[in-house]
């Protein structure tokens, strides 16, 4: 015989693993058939009101106490009981616990309908609901069971461990920590999951200064059908990805120039230059800028135009459509170009001198040794940088918020604005529907990550969560 | 000289064509960069209002300043912002050195579920609207500092930076404290803060900067305008030309010159110093996230 925890040969006869002190013990027993039978209980409840009905109700009314509306219910909560039996079946149980306990949320949402607003007066349910209840708790019970079972590890004896504590003894040990966590603990809950709770206003009508009341998933399906919502939708997108790589690819080009400069003092005063703009707020920048712009004898810009003569009279920027785009990619590249460098340069210094002086031997001039050195260096970095922005285009507010104006809404509005002049710019908001655009974008937010997530696992074997 | 082809020779500092166009592009940008501040900054000091193209105040005066420093409805934006600022930042200093110290705890029961439950914030929030609900009928903080302080203080991935700070802090440390008798807490004081001073230096001017900078939340929970940051006020003055009226000697656009120029002065002035402290904290958050 093996002892489990050690494969060491034991024997016949011992109760513990003389050298792991592992306990012997038979294999815990099946507890499918818990499950099983649980399942089934819940079966036969659902079927018991057409049964049992007696007095003048019909067939139509018997399932019922699922839904009074919706038959789509029952249906949907047997279904996953058959699905769970023939999951058990077929020795997939671990799954099973999937569909056992769909089918009891199934069951307690339903049954408080019919305890709350929507419930059906004139019901006669019997004995289904006990019956339901008994075999939904078993059957849930049993899969946890069983998916615990299979969790289960070797048991050893504690005194062959060195210093293993209790968990108990663990929890006291830190006690001062479970202290100092709970601050943090505390403002997370305000501050990041209570709003996660008011998203509930999403299936809500949600007028100021009315009671909110549950519209089910309309408020999604105005959403959907309005013209200005897939607007800021599709700018949301293009803005940022344009941005990020505009910004990305800006960045690259200088931090690689900058990289060759020689002169120590030049490099690290244009790199104290090139950072200046990032600490300076969207509202400042937005500022310089609407005056830069200007199109009256103060506007820089236009003056410059027209003293080139490129131009005869003073141009429109931030408030003409057509050039709104491409004024917001230039004052984000001004802005955060150079931030954006510092990566890059970090990478750049840790490429070996090595490196390039055996290609210099080789008989590589300058531009192969940044083809062949320094941008597969710099790949890794470009595609870190990219994921990490990547998952945040969603957020794109308040510079555009503090550029846009009136006359370029069509080009510039994107989700999160669109939220706030829903909410905040006027007239009697519907806190339901910009909740509902809210959890939407977060929706497409959440996903984004995961995916970058998942990327940067692939790329360079590590997530950004 | 033939015998010597082989041998590698380190080049000497030449002038390259690539040299020289290198050099004249980065002086370049570099005045790209600079020519907007330097036209507000002239600007701020120019008493005559078509500035144009000038690089030099024509007709000099510091009435701008002066109506900053002594208009209340000017100054006291600025001190509401100086308040949020260092209140911010000590309260994002301190969840995030909290929170940043009990992430380290490998062997805590529940260690686990805490950093997941940081974590899941940055993969899913509820959204501006919600945040607003919840600030305003439950917490009842709107239109009150703290609802812009509290929120932006609990900055995970803030805290994650710090984490990664205090994992570089040798274990041995903390094992020799303890068996010395020192308590959780007096490590947390006497060990961990005085051996990450670069750390918090380098993610305290990260707070630093985004409660200076901050506008949305104000834009979102403050209503009142005794209450305006700066960035608030200079909005509404560039925006809404809701400058003071009276302007006097000044025009309208050298206060709102002034008043971008207060807006930035302050990390202009702090930032040179502190550039190595920022970088550090930009690059520890990308290599070990």
């Amino acid at each position: 015989m093996l002892c489990k925890a050690c494969n060491t040969d034991i024997p016949k006869k011992a109760k513990k693993c003389p050298k792991c002190g592992w306990t012997v013990r038979k294999d815990p027993k099946n507890i499918k058939p818990i499950a099983i039978a649980g399942a089934v209980i819940s079966f036969i409840g659902g079927l018991l009101p057409f049964i049992q009905d007696s007095t003048s109700r019909n067939y139509k009314v018997a399932y019922s106490f699922m839904n009074y509306d919706n038959k789509a219910m029952w249906y949907i909560f047997m279904l996953l009981l058959v699905a769970s039996v023939i999951l058990c079946a077929v020795k997939y149980e671990k799954f099973s616990i999937i569909t056992t306990v769909l089918a009891a949320v199934i069951f307690g949402i339903t049954y408080n309908n019919i305890c709350g607003q929507y419930g059906a007066p004139d019901m006669m349910v019997g004995l289904a609901m006990p019956v339901i209840i008994v075999g939904t708790v078993l059957g849930v019970a049993g899969c946890f069971l069983d998916v615990l079972k299979l969790k289960k590890k070797p048991e050893v004896d504690q005194r062959y461990l060195g210093n293993s504590r209790t968990v108990w003894q663990k929890m006291y040990i830190h006690r001062w920590f479970y202290v100092m966590a709970l601050p943090v603990i505390i403002f997370v809950i305000l501050f990041n999951y209570l709003p996660m709770a008011g998203l509930r206003y999403a299936f809500m009508s949600y007028k100021l200064g009315a009671d909110p009341s549950y519209v089910g998933i309309s408020q999604f399906l105005v959403m959907f059908s309005k013209k200005l919502f897939w607007q800021a939708f599709t700018n949301t997108l293009v803005i940022s990805i344009v941005k990020l790589i505009l910004n990305t690819f800006m960045a690259v080009i200088i931090s690689i120039l900058l990289n060759e400069m020689t002169n120590i003092v030049f490099k690290k005063s244009v790199q104290t230059i090139i950072y200046l703009p990032h600490f300076m707020s969207w509202v400042v920048v937005a500022s310089i800028f609407t005056m830069m712009l200007s199109r009256s004898e103060s506007g820089f810009i236009n003056q410059l135009l027209m003293k080139l003569h490129l131009t005869d009279a003073p141009l429109s920027f931030l408030d003409n459509s057509k050039r709104w785009r491409g004024v917001y990619y230039l004052i984000n590249i001004w802005k955060d170009t150079g931030w954006g460098t510092i990566l890059f340069l970090a990478t750049l210094s840790g490429i070996s001198p090595e490196l390039y002086e055996a290609a210099q031997i080789d008989g590589a001039n300058r531009f192969n040794r940044m083809r062949y050195i320094t941008l597969p260096a710099l790949a890794n970095t470009i595609i870190t940088v990219f994921i990490l922005n990547l998952a945040k285009v969603m957020n794109l507010f308040e510079s555009v918020f503090v550029l846009q104006n009136d006359a370029v809404i069509e080009v510039s509005d994107v989700i999160q604005t669109y939220v706030y002049r829903q909410s905040f710019g006027g007239g009697i908001p519907d806190y339901g529907y910009t909740t509902a655009v809210g959890l939407f974008r977060s929706i497409i937010s959440c996903v984004l990550v995961l995916l970058c997530n998942f990327a940067s696992k692939k790329v360079r074997g590590r997530g950004i969560v | 000289m033939e015998e010597n082809k082989y041998v590698y020779k380190k080049p000497k500092k030449k002038i390259t064509p690539f040299g020289v166009f290198n050099t004249v592009l980065f002086i370049l940008i570099s005045i790209i960069i600079l020519i907007p501040i330097w036209k507000v900054l002239v600007d701020s000091f120019d008493a005559t209002t078509g500035y144009g193209m000038n690089f030099w105040p024509k007709q000099f005066t510091i009435d701008g300043y002066r109506m900053i420093v002594t208009r209340s409805d000017l100054y006291r934006p600025f001190f509401i912002s100086v308040i949020v600022t260092v209140a911010g930042t000590f309260f994002g200093l301190l969840l995030s050195t909290l929170g940043a110290y009990v992430l380290i705890q490998w062997e805590m029961p529940g260690r686990n579920l805490f950093s997941y439950m940081l974590l899941f914030t940055m993969l899913f929030n509820g959204g501006m609207i919600p945040t607003y609900l919840v600030m305003a009928n439950i917490l009842h903080l709107t239109n009150t500092l703290w609802s812009v302080i509290l929120p932006l203080a609990i900055n995970v991935y803030n805290l994650v930076l710090m984490r990664n700070f205090f994992e570089g802090i040798p274990g041995s440390l903390f094992e020799a404290a303890s068996i010395d008798g020192c308590s959780p807490i007096g490590t947390f004081f006497k060990i961990v803060l005085p051996l990450s001073k670069a750390a918090l230096a380098s993610i305290g001017l990260m707070y630093a900067v985004t409660f200076w900078n901050d506008y949305t939340n104000f834009k979102i929970y403050i209503v009142k305008t005794e209450l305006f940051n700066f960035q608030m006020k200079l909005r509404n003055m560039v925006m809404d030309s809701d400058t003071p009226v009276e302007v006097g000697v000044v025009s309208m656009n050298t206060v709102q010159n002034a008043a971008i120029i207060v807006a930035i002065i302050p990390f202009m002035i702090i930032y040179p110093f502190c550039q190595d402290y920022f970088v550090h904290g930009v690059n520890v958050g990308a290599v070990k996230e």
